[in-house]
């Protein structure tokens, strides 16, 4: 909202400097955008928030100056004089669609001169950024801009019957607006018609064939109540936002409406002359009267935890507009004023006063008292998933949730349901919320590769979105990994995760198909036959589908189930002096043979006495093993913590250990 | 002089206190001289070399002394040893730490870069959210969590955000397109005090807590605005909460993010899920800089969770952490935060 300086000044004496009036109009809720010298006035742009429209005109921020100031508001009476002859006999108005235009009154004035404004008039709108159309446009923008209420001016000779309908449009009704387009009229839109068709969209714009020309001599002067709702859908819809729509979407001040129709005479028939006729067309609900609210002074305290006397409350809700209805030492009752449909409750009045008053007054020193508060649980575990994977060189990326189909459709190993997805895509053409981490990442691959950039290592965390057939959807917390280096490389990454979290867990994997992977170089993980996540090298169609040049190997993991294994708080274990053994051993199988069986039947033979298993290498030789085998070399430590372990406990432990890997995988032993 | 006895060739005590005199003289000055590693060895071997050695031969020597004269003589052959070694300990010393450029043939270049151990990075909006958690947690509030899609009760309703309130239109929000669902219309939170709203359902005050994470509004992104950002919300309620309780906590937070002892502004607002309603503006050089919205929370909201809003108030704030990351790191553009170009992501 731009203000003028000079025009102010009609309303309340400004003795300050500019500087001072904009600083404590920002300090009571108008922040200051910027003043600009129009003509040697000044143009003070206000930000209006959307509760108060009343400041949507110069009167309204001339009361809050006045307010401010303790100085006289000064407002027009408005009394333009009349003629002889009825406004009845002159036009007629129907109002079909009560809902969508609470109120419609019509004025009418004849044997104006349509023709250039006055310089005053010119002035006053150049300085809000108005352009000058003619005297009797120029009026009602004036108006607009003096008390925020839309006045439209009709050519009464051009509407057919003479008389206003107010109603809602006819099937496939067009309406050419005064910036000459077509729009295209719908249900639910309140259109001004005259007896045959059309003539303005009630409250967001005029139509070209009533519009004042320079012929027009006769006016119908519309001011009128919109229901907000409807100007905002239509506003919306048309893509024909307004002044005027802007206003009747924040709602106006309905008791303002007749003083608006007579202001709106009074300065045509002094600008432009004519005659107005007498009385007024006035249909539909007249304001009623509203409810009185209730202020407890102790309230005031008990929010802002200042006190103001009950001297100053009181002068501030009057100075406002507020009519004092009862008043008791500790509690006054008032009826807010029409203009502030924002007042209704007690909480609406602590605000007024306290905003007035000046929060500079609120102490900034006072003691909040201390309380406990831990961090969670995730926040713990997420610190150090994230410490061991920046440690391990992964970059930590932030994308989008959302992804387009082509994406969101590449891989989603967590849910078979569709992609849940948004009625607007949230970027361009991403509409589905993603169910992994994984295309979005590989995304971000595509596009570092796009750079030049080497050593794309990147890790996300964050929630995927998974339909649900009941309540809101599932959203679980991932992470994500895309590295450059092998499956083993990436495996090792989440082992050494598990191990910062003091998890003692075994992984176990099994077959994973997803298409996004190269055949046979992929794997689910498992613990303790819980899912954990998923991890594979991206295959060849994978990505040729994200267009990667680099190999490629991903994972996403759970964080829940991470949690589930976190030992935050690990607990001592002696520790025992007696020496520990390590045995080497070389053991052939056939190449189907997974490292996990051996792992496993070590660990059941050697029991409780087994304190490190090392997987060493894997060594293959056609010559020497033959075809489809392969040796696996590793080292078991033994110790007992009851005792020495000798050397020869420590061969036969190994020794059951080969003989149960004969029997149970076909292994032998590898002479040395 | 001749002896009889065993026949042996007897030296004299004197000329084997000059020999070993000389020889020390000699190998004292010629081990002060040398300058490398190379002729230290050469000296080392020609005075003390175990087979060859001046010294040995001299200790040699030692054997044919007089019975008599052993003591003293075996005496100062330990002593002329020891200053021997002495001396030559000193040239070691002294040339291992004459300056490199004097030390010839290969050696090590400890300007060469380490061995490569490559380090990720934390995205720089992680570690500004760390960061004002971190300080929240002092002031102590605790986080919490709730989902990114939202029912319409907790994003608006309960908010204090009525069906007629412009926030609610459909081109202001992210609506999930899904069949008739009995939570109703869903959509991507517009603001993380959903959770807290959650949160405040399922407790009694006090509440001490911050929600953060994804908000979504639509936008086209540009410089300053993105359609999805990052939101961090504090909210106490309790019993005798006021606007100067939160006009010292956020002085108390912005001291501790920022450093120095900050003063705090209010401008009246307006948001529908507090009143009264402030912008909270931070001394910052010789001007004030807009830290972000606050406000009492709106009895309103109070009634909906089931507090009776004369029994409790609080208050509520949010920043922005964009924002405030890119403030602190001088970014000039915040869609960078979302393109994750490694380079970028180095920076910080």
């Amino acid at each position: 909202m731009i203000v003028s300086w000079n025009w102010l000044k009609q309303y309340v004496a400004l003795n300050m400097p500019l500087v001072d009036l904009e600083r404590r109009l920002m300090m009571a809720g108008l922040n200051h955008e910027g003043t600009a010298d129009v003509e040697g006035d000044m143009a003070i742009d206000l930000e209006v928030t959307s509760n108060r429209p009343d400041c949507l005109g110069h009167i309204g921020v001339a009361r809050e100056i006045a307010v401010l100031w303790g100085s006289e508001l000064r407002i027009p009476p408005a009394d333009p004089p009349s003629g002889s002859t009825n406004v009845d006999g002159l036009a007629k108005v129907t109002i079909h669609c009560p809902a969508l235009c609470r109120r419609y009154t019509a004025r009418v004035i004849r044997g104006v001169k349509v023709g250039p404004s006055p310089d005053w008039l010119r002035q006053r709108l150049a300085t809000c950024g108005i352009e000058s159309i003619n005297n009797v446009v120029d009026v009602s923008n004036y108006v607009l801009m003096e008390c925020g209420q839309r006045l439209h001016a009709f050519d009464l000779s051009r509407l057919q019957g003479r008389e206003i309908i107010v109603r809602e449009p006819h099937k496939g009704e067009t309406l050419e607006a005064i910036d000459h387009k077509m729009y295209q009229l719908e249900p639910g839109m309140c259109v001004i018609a005259d007896a045959n068709r059309a003539v303005g969209l009630g409250g967001v714009m005029g139509g070209v064939s009533t519009e004042v020309s320079n012929q027009t001599t006769d006016l119908l002067i519309e001011a009128a109540e919109f229901d907000p709702m409807a100007i905002r859908d239509t506003a919306r819809r048309l893509h024909l936002h307004s002044d005027s729509s802007y206003r009747f979407e924040r709602g106006i001040d309905a008791e303002a409406v007749d003083w608006a129709s007579r202001r709106c005479c009074e300065l045509i028939l002094q600008v432009a002359r004519g005659e107005l006729a007498a009385g007024v067309i006035d249909i539909g609900q007249t304001p009623t009267s509203r409810e009185p609210v209730k202020l407890r002074y102790d309230q005031l305290k008990r929010i802002l935890g200042i006190a103001i006397s009950p001297g100053e409350s009181t002068r501030i809700l009057t100075a406002l507009g507020n009519a004092v209805h009862a008043s008791s030492p500790q509690v006054i009752e008032v009826v807010p004023p029409s203009w502030r449909r924002d007042l209704t409750r007690e909480i609406d009045l602590i605000e007024e006063v306290g905003r007035i008053h000046g929060y500079d007054a609120i102490p900034e020193d006072v003691s909040v008292p201390m309380t406990r508060s831990a961090r969670t649980k995730f926040d713990r575990v997420v610190q150090r998933v994230r410490e061991v994977l920046i440690a391990c060189g992964f970059d930590e990326a932030m994308t989008v949730s959302a992804a387009d189909e082509s994406l969101s459709e590449a891989f989603s190993p967590w849910s078979r349901l569709p992609a849940l997805a948004t009625r607007t895509p949230v970027l361009r053409r991403a509409d589905r919320l993603r169910r992994s981490l994984i295309p979005s990442l590989l995304e971000c691959r595509r596009t570092n590769e796009n750079v030049g950039n080497e050593n794309i290592e990147l890790f996300e965390l964050a929630r995927v979105y998974h339909a649900k057939q009941q309540g809101l959807p599932d959203e679980p917390i991932m992470l994500g990994l895309t590295s450059s280096d092998d499956l083993l490389a990436v495996k090792g990454v989440i082992e050494a995760i598990l191990a910062r979290i003091h998890s003692d867990v075994v992984l176990e994997v099994s077959d994973s198909d997803e298409s996004l992977f190269a055949s046979g170089e992929a794997c689910e993980l498992k613990i303790d036959g819980k899912v954990f996540g998923i991890l594979g090298q991206v295959g060849d169609a994978g990505r040729k589908h994200f267009q990667l040049r680099g190999p490629t190997t991903v994972a996403e993991l759970r964080m829940e189930v991470l949690l589930d294994h976190a030992v935050l708080v690990p607990q001592y274990q002696k520790m025992t002096q007696f020496p520990s053994i390590t045995r080497d051993l070389n053991l052939e199988m056939d190449e189907g043979v997974a490292w996990a069986k051996v792992a496993g039947l070590v660990r059941e033979h050697c029991g409780r006495l087994l304190e490190r298993l090392d997987y060493l290498e894997t060594y293959r030789d056609k010559q020497r093993l033959g075809k489809d085998r392969k040796s696996l070399l590793f080292k078991i430590t033994l110790r007992d913590n009851k005792g020495t372990l000798t050397g020869t406990r420590a061969d036969e432990i190994r020794d059951r250990v080969v003989a149960a890997c004969a029997k149970q995988l076909g292994a032998s032993l590898r002479a040395m | 002089m001749f002896r009889s006895g065993k026949g042996l060739f007897i030296v004299a005590l004197a000329d084997f206190l000059a020999d070993l005199d000389t020889m020390a003289e000699q190998a004292v000055s010629q081990l002060a001289a040398v300058t490398d590693d190379e002729a230290l060895e050469a000296c080392r071997v020609k005075y003390l070399g175990a087979k060859q050695g001046l010294l040995k031969g001299i200790q040699k020597g030692l054997a044919k002394v007089d019975k008599a004269d052993k003591p003293l003589a075996g005496k100062r052959f330990n002593e002329v040893k020891s200053t021997l070694e002495e001396a030559l300990e000193q040239a070691r010393n002294r040339i291992s730490q004459q300056p490199t450029s004097k030390i010839q043939g290969p050696r090590l270049d400890p300007s060469l870069p380490g061995n490569p151990h490559r380090i990720g990075h934390p995205h720089p909006l992680t570690q500004t959210i760390e960061d004002l958690k971190e300080i929240m947690g002092r002031l102590g509030f605790t986080v919490v969590d709730g989902p990114e899609i939202e029912d319409e009760w907790h994003n608006f309703e309960a908010l204090n955000i009525p069906a007629s309130h412009p926030a609610r239109d459909p081109l202001e929000n992210f609506y999930l397109a899904t069949a008739k669902h009995a939570v109703g219309p869903m959509l991507l939170r517009t603001q993380t005090s959903t959770v807290q709203i959650r949160v405040m359902e399922e407790r009694k005050p006090p509440v001490r807590i911050i929600s953060l994470g994804r908000v979504y509004r639509p936008d086209t992104p540009d410089a300053t605005h993105y359609p999805m950002f990052q939101q961090i919300e504090g909210l106490l309620v309790d019993r005798h909460v006021t606007m100067a309780d939160l006009k010292s906590m956020l002085r108390l937070f912005a001291g501790s993010y920022f450093g120095g002892d900050v003063h705090i502004r209010f401008r009246p607002s307006f948001f529908p899920f507090t009143e009264p309603s402030v912008e909270v503006d931070m001394t910052w050089g010789d001007g004030w800089m807009e830290m972000g919205g606050a406000g009492m929370v709106d009895p309103h909201v109070l009634s909906s969770v089931g507090y009776d809003p004369d029994e409790y108030s609080g208050f509520a704030f949010g920043l922005g952490v964009e924002r405030i990351c890119a403030r602190r790191h001088n970014v000039t553009d915040i869609r960078e935060f979302y393109r994750n170009d490694v380079r970028f992501l180095h920076q910080f």
